[in-house]
């Protein structure tokens, strides 16, 4: 059984930029996979790609087993998406019209009951007014309008790209909450986003893009292993050589009121005697977050000084 | 250095250096056609009628029929210049017109409704001062217009007084047009109806001064005619009325200009008392279900055009209508005016038929040419969904390339041949026997089909090798293939140019002998110009402008 979608050393360039470079991606059958990477990384180049509505310049791609680019419209039959930048017809209304219509080519079947049912929800759980004309929506409520269309109707993988763009942050809460369905459900979901806590939240797996390379891929607990868990407790007069004999301690910031220092993550359990032994006080464990290890992919991006 | 804060005047500066320079290649392109067109009009009239006993002649005819004034102009004296303007005044100022108006709704609703004015307006310009800038721009084109006008007919060897006041004329219905399009950026909530409701206007104004003059007074000895009431209803109207060359009235143009000014004041007072971004008319609340029609791409394509498709088709049926009826009156003036005039007139078709013939094949290519613009503008909307990224998301459902390209061109090409069905219908029931019979006129306006479905394959083509150039390249093919085809004959183009136009190698059913070939080559070039733009789609990007 080959996975979901399959990438290997796939490139696209356009003239002489480089949007993909090369990038691996794998996403298995049943994952809820982000695809994390700042702006202009080449997050939605690739979305472009598993939709078949851009050519690859090289390198070999999936979707079920198939090229997306020659099957596309059999492909599309079991794939829901959002779009980076959702496009509305400005006089079809947003409702009515466009997610019927959305739902209808992509196959479905608006009369069934299990639809409407979806659909009477989904407006309701969104707070969507669906008769007005799409021009007069704002930008939340085009994403809406994407959103309702990509959910209501089952599909075996989703391909988002950056959905909750222009959602409030109750919106986003109704969103991860249906992702969560769909992955329980067994979906499979590539989801492309930039906002870490985001993918974090409803993420099992995530891939890292920096200028069109996958830099690092996994599980969530496989890349909290590449970034350290930060301890932090109240000085209280310990001394300098008191701290100094924490074993594995690294980048050790002693002030006058908190003491701080990171551990490789499984160092975490041989810390914590030498902790007990100091007798420490307010004592906070933090485990990595997405945002270290995004950090570490992106300092010299975000901080050209070098922290 | 200069201080932070910007006078207003400054800011109304950089408006208008800003809009200018994002149309200087648009306005050059407008300035070398009038130019070339009005060069063209007065050097034919300079070769082929170069003396007045040919100009006289050919006035008598014209005059003995005036219907056939509908497509030209008021007869109004003998002179070259007299001559220039009856044939060549109302098509440069139907230009001019258009002009106009694009430029107009492409600064004012076009912008409104892309979000652009709600930035500009976010700034320190203020609500009026971003069309207080379209304003001048108007009138600076069409200040452009009258010059280039100008040195085409000096050019030509007119005397300069006439010159002037032709090319004012032609400036004056360019901007009572710019304050109709203002009004309608007003009053309209998009961009499309706006610009349909002010170019018609521009076209329905060219027509109602054809009625006007078709049904005038003549007076043979003076080789002038009086315009029925209706000319007085369009602007190109008191354009004839200046009378260029001969009398030389200047009061038409500060009958324009009033109207300019007054329509333009009526839209700014309007802009300043509305939010930004409505229309006058709302936007109607659309329907909560889905509809059955709008269940697949071709039923959307439709939604999503019924109304312009509506509006197009009625043109067509309307302008076959009119033709039709008139050939009737052609007749009748031609029996009016005894045995003798009439056969003279007949002669004058020699062996390219009657006059009934040869109104019938050009309001035939009329009636193509209006059809070909379903076909040039239905195709161009799958670039327009395309940029809009629209195309993607029916492209990222279930819907395959060829269908979606599909579901575009057959609407277009639906809607143009249904115009021409019916539009033969409709002309040939108009003519009835006596302005040349059914079977003439339908027979002449559905061998049109081919010639039109040729533009829909070139549109298709240009899609899908060089999608950025879509809508420049297709309206240019159709001005040019319009003008070429309609007018080329008019400004005496050579043959060759003339058949660059696929409305050249339409069958001319309604003169005698006419060969089919030209229809039958058409078809065929058109079916494969339109199988391999699909080809071509399918093996492209999509290329959404981000």
């Amino acid at each position: 059984m080959s996975s979901v979608i399959q990438a290997a050393a796939l490139q696209k360039h356009f003239g002489k930029v480089r949007a993909l470079d090369r990038l691996d991606l794998t996403v298995e059958q049943g994952e809820v996979h982000g695809y994390l990477g700042p702006n202009g990384a080449g997050k939605s180049t690739t979305m472009r790609i598993l939709l078949g509505l851009a050519r690859p310049t090289g390198g070999a791609v999936t979707v079920f087993g198939k090229d997306p680019w020659r099957n596309a419209p059999a492909l599309h039959r079991r794939i829901s998406s959002v779009p980076g930048e959702v496009a509305l017809w400005p006089n079809l209304s947003g409702g009515g019209e466009t997610i019927d219509l959305l739902v209808k080519l992509r196959g479905g079947d608006v009369k069934s009951a299990d639809y409407i049912n979806a659909r009477a929800a989904l407006i309701d759980e969104f707070q969507f007014d669906p008769s007005k004309k799409a021009r007069s929506y704002s930008k939340g409520n085009r994403q809406k309008v994407a959103l309702i269309a990509a959910l209501a109707r089952p599909a075996e993988l989703y391909l988002l790209d950056e959905p909750t763009s222009g959602l409030d942050p109750l919106m986003e809460e109704v969103f991860t909450a249906h992702v969560d369905r769909i992955g329980a459900a067994g979906g499979t979901v590539l989801l492309s986003s930039h906002v870490l806590s985001e993918v974090e939240k409803v993420c099992g797996t995530v891939s890292i893009v920096r200028a069109g390379k996958v830099v690092e891929s996994g599980t969530l607990a496989q890349l909290r292993h590449l970034t350290r868990t930060s301890i932090s407790f109240d000085r209280d007069g310990l001394s300098e050589s008191a701290l100094a004999r924490i074993p594995g301690a690294f980048d050790l910031a002693a002030g006058e009121g908190r003491v701080s220092f990171t551990v490789d993550a499984d160092a975490v359990p041989s810390v914590l005697p030498a902790l007990g032994a100091l007798a420490v006080k307010g004592l906070q464990i933090a485990p990595p977050s997405l945002e270290d290890l995004f950090l570490r992919h992106y300092g010299d991006v975000l901080d050209p000084v070098g922290a | 250095m200069t201080s932070w804060t910007r006078s207003a005047p400054e800011m109304y500066g950089t408006l208008l250096r800003f809009r200018l320079r994002r149309d200087r290649i648009q306005l050059l392109v407008w300035a070398l056609v009038l130019f070339l067109m009005m060069y063209a009009i007065v050097a034919d009239v300079h070769t082929t009628f170069g003396s007045d006993v040919e100009r006289a002649n050919t006035l008598k005819l014209l005059m003995t029929t005036p219907a056939v004034l509908m497509l030209r102009g008021r007869p109004q004296g003998l002179s070259e210049g007299d001559f220039v303007t009856t044939t060549g005044l109302t098509f440069i100022a139907v230009l001019v017109g258009l002009m106009s108006t694009f430029l107009v709704v492409r600064h004012t609703r076009a912008e409104e409704e892309r979000g652009q004015t709600e930035t500009i307006s976010a700034t320190g310009a203020g609500r009026l001062t971003p069309t207080l800038t379209v304003v001048t721009m108007a009138v600076l084109a069409n200040l452009m217009a009258v010059i280039v006008i100008v040195l085409a007919c000096l050019a030509g060897g007119l005397p300069a007084t006439g010159s002037w006041l032709l090319a004012a004329s032609c400036g004056m219905v360019g901007l009572v047009f710019a304050g109709v399009a203002f009004l309608f950026a007003q009053i309209m909530p998009t961009s499309r109806s706006a610009n349909a409701w002010s170019a018609t206007l521009v076209i329905v104004s060219y027509f109602v001064r054809g009625v006007g003059d078709a049904a005038g007074a003549p007076h043979p000895a003076t080789y002038t005619l009086t315009p029925a009431w209706p000319s007085w209803l369009s602007p190109i109207g008191w354009a004839q009325a200046a009378l260029p060359f001969e009398p030389n009235r200047t009061w038409p143009l500060f009958v324009g200009a009033a109207v300019f000014l007054v329509l333009t004041a009526a839209a700014l007072a309007i802009q300043d008392v509305r939010d930004v971004g409505d229309g006058v008319l709302a936007e109607r609340s659309g329907r909560r279900g889905g509809s059955f029609a709008l269940r697949g791409p071709f039923g959307l394509s439709a939604r999503l055009q019924r109304g312009t498709l509506a509006a197009w088709i009625v043109s067509v049926v309307a302008l076959a209508a009119l033709l039709g009826g008139l050939s009737g009156v052609i007749v009748t003036q031609l029996s009016q005016a005894g045995p003798g005039v009439a056969n003279a007139i007949t002669e004058i078709g020699g062996a390219r038929g009657t006059v009934i013939d040869a109104f019938a094949n050009l309001g035939a290519i009329f009636s193509g040419l209006l059809a070909a613009a379903i076909c040039v503008q239905g195709t161009m909307r799958l670039r327009q969904e395309e940029a809009a990224a629209t195309a993607d998301s029916v492209l990222a459902t279930a819907v395959g390339r060829t269908r979606w390209m599909l579901s575009y061109l057959l609407v277009a090409a639906g809607g143009a041949v249904a115009s021409l069905l019916l539009g033969g219908l409709v002309a040939g029931a108009a003519a009835g026997g006596k302005g040349g019979g059914f079977a003439l006129w339908f027979g002449a306006i559905v061998w049109q089909i081919p010639g039109v479905l040729l533009f829909l394959g070139i549109v298709a083509a240009v899609f899908a090798v060089l999608p950025e150039a879509t809508v420049a390249v297709g309206w240019i093919v159709y001005a040019a293939s319009g003008f070429l085809g309609i007018f080329g004959s008019l400004v005496g183009l050579p043959g060759w140019a003339q058949k660059l136009s696929p409305l050249a190698h339409a069958p001319a059913v309604a003169l005698p002998d006419p060969s089919y070939t030209g229809g039958w080559v058409m078809a065929l070039v058109a079916v494969m110009l339109t199988a391999a733009a699909v080809l071509l789609f399918r093996t492209r990007d999509t290329k959404p402008v981000a």
